[in-house]
């Protein structure tokens, strides 16, 4: 049996997932971090985007989406907060396809303003993408 | 003797009323349990946040950071108030709605300008009719409140501070004790108190070292603004369960009150039926005794 690293992922909502894992990949602000057992204590900065933990004999991986947050390695335990997180399985493809086509509506509203009144640009971008992130974390799985 | 009619009318609309209150109580317990296990699972965010920011402090020790840092003059403060949307739940706004116009008004005898912005309709109506307008006004979150509702509320507040142009903040709000009772508290959103991040010096003897990524005072950074977050939910979530406590308790005590009210109706009701019926027989008698003598 393989080494593992426990592996949590904590909204300030719920709990959304508490394995063993393998190997832990996350997206941090400076791009991907790996992170296996006996991994040296981390602190880092997640970034909006898709997060994936493998176990068994690395044979199978999970994936999730991720809208942001931090994540900490210390002994062999990972803990992710994040603002959001949602497993792939449980991702609503629908209501995100929608949720996209509905950013993508208010992101062409904002564009036909002037300049200087685009104040829910950045906003609205981290809707579009956080829609983006869940519809490509639900492909992958499936 | 009141007339038989009239008991018997209080007697039906104290029924149907306590009708009414039987129901809230109950479905408040049941919605007090929902809170509370939504309070329940915020906890491990909480705790995970609360450990990573300690460790981050110890590494920025001195740290200095906008929302740290106390502004030397005092000229305007924010207070968020957190009430509920609907009445009925005893003294849990008026409490609540007190303590924040005794802030309003010791901030404002210290020559302070006061932000007020306020969750729930009570909170609203409130303070419109003293005419202080809310900053912003949220309404219609008072029973699921979410992570996004906290955050844009946090939102209000983080920015400006930082601008300086707020010098603190609070938050004025009601804890969920236990079933049974809440206590209005008011906590300092910002600056953040120095204890927080200074956290459990004594255990810092066995230490890992810890790599950050990019740097200690970039995560910092971002964690400060979601460690303000956290506790406006958190505050959110307490007032959600402890507003369904004091609605239960209200609905309990006015259930209690109703059929107290009841017995005690329908005794004088029964005294008054049977006092008519005694007049009655005492006509009939008298009646038939005067036709006897004649």
């Amino acid at each position: 049996m393989a080494r593992t690293l426990l592996c949590e992922i904590v909204t300030p909502e719920k709990i959304v997932y508490t394995n063993e894992v393998e190997m832990v990949v996350a997206p941090t602000l400076d791009g991907e971090v790996g992170i296996l057992p006996l991994h040296a204590p981390l602190v880092t900065v997640l970034r909006a985007g898709e997060l994936r933990v493998r176990y068994n004999d690395n044979k199978d991986v999970e994936w999730f989406a991720v809208s942001g947050g931090y994540l900490q390695v210390y002994q062999d335990k990972v803990i992710v907060l994040a603002d959001a997180a949602e497993h792939a399985s449980r991702v609503d493809i629908d209501r995100a396809r929608q949720a996209k086509e509905r950013a993508q509506q208010r992101m062409a509203e904002i564009k036909a303003k002037p300049l200087m009144e685009r104040e829910d640009m950045t906003e609205c971008e981290e809707d579009l993408k956080w829609c983006d992130i869940q519809l490509r974390v639900a492909e992958r799985s499936s | 003797m009141a007339n038989l009619r009239d008991i018997k009318q209080r007697i039906v609309s104290v029924q149907s009323t306590s009708q009414i209150t039987r129901t809230m109580e109950m479905v408040a317990t049941a919605k007090i349990k929902k809170a509370q296990e939504k309070i329940e699972s915020a906890r491990p965010y909480s705790f995970a946040m609360m450990e990573v920011l300690g460790n981050v402090a110890r590494y920025v020790q001195g740290a200095t950071h906008p929302l740290l840092e106390e502004h030397e003059e005092r000229k305007r403060v924010l207070i968020v108030t957190i009430t509920s949307d609907r009445g009925l739940c005893g003294a849990f706004n008026s409490n609540i709605l007190r303590i924040t116009e005794d802030l309003i008004r010791s901030e404002r005898a210290a020559g302070v300008e006061t932000d007020v912005v306020a969750v729930g309709k009570k909170a609203i109506g409130y303070l419109r009719y003293r005419g202080i307008e809310p900053t912003a006004a949220y309404r219609d979150i008072s029973d699921k409140p979410t992570f996004a509702e906290a955050r844009s509320i946090a939102s209000l507040i983080i920015p400006r501070y930082s601008a300086e142009e707020l010098d603190a903040a609070y938050i004025v709000f009601n804890r969920f004790k236990n079933v049974a009772e809440q206590k209005p508290e008011t906590y300092q959103l910002l600056p953040i108190e120095h204890a927080v991040v200074e956290a459990d010096e004594e255990g810092s003897g066995m230490q890992a070292e810890y790599l950050f990524e990019p740097s200690a005072g970039e995560v910092l950074e971002h964690l400060l603004p979601t460690y303000v977050e956290t506790l406006v939910y958190r505050a959110l979530m307490e007032s959600a369960a402890a507003e369904q406590g004091a609605r239960r308790t209200a609905m309990k005590s006015a259930t209690d009150n109703a059929s107290e009210m009841i017995t005690t109706l329908t005794r004088s009701y029964n005294r008054a039926r049977q006092a008519a019926i005694t007049t009655e027989i005492a006509e009939i008698v008298g009646g038939a005794a005067a036709l006897e003598e004649e």
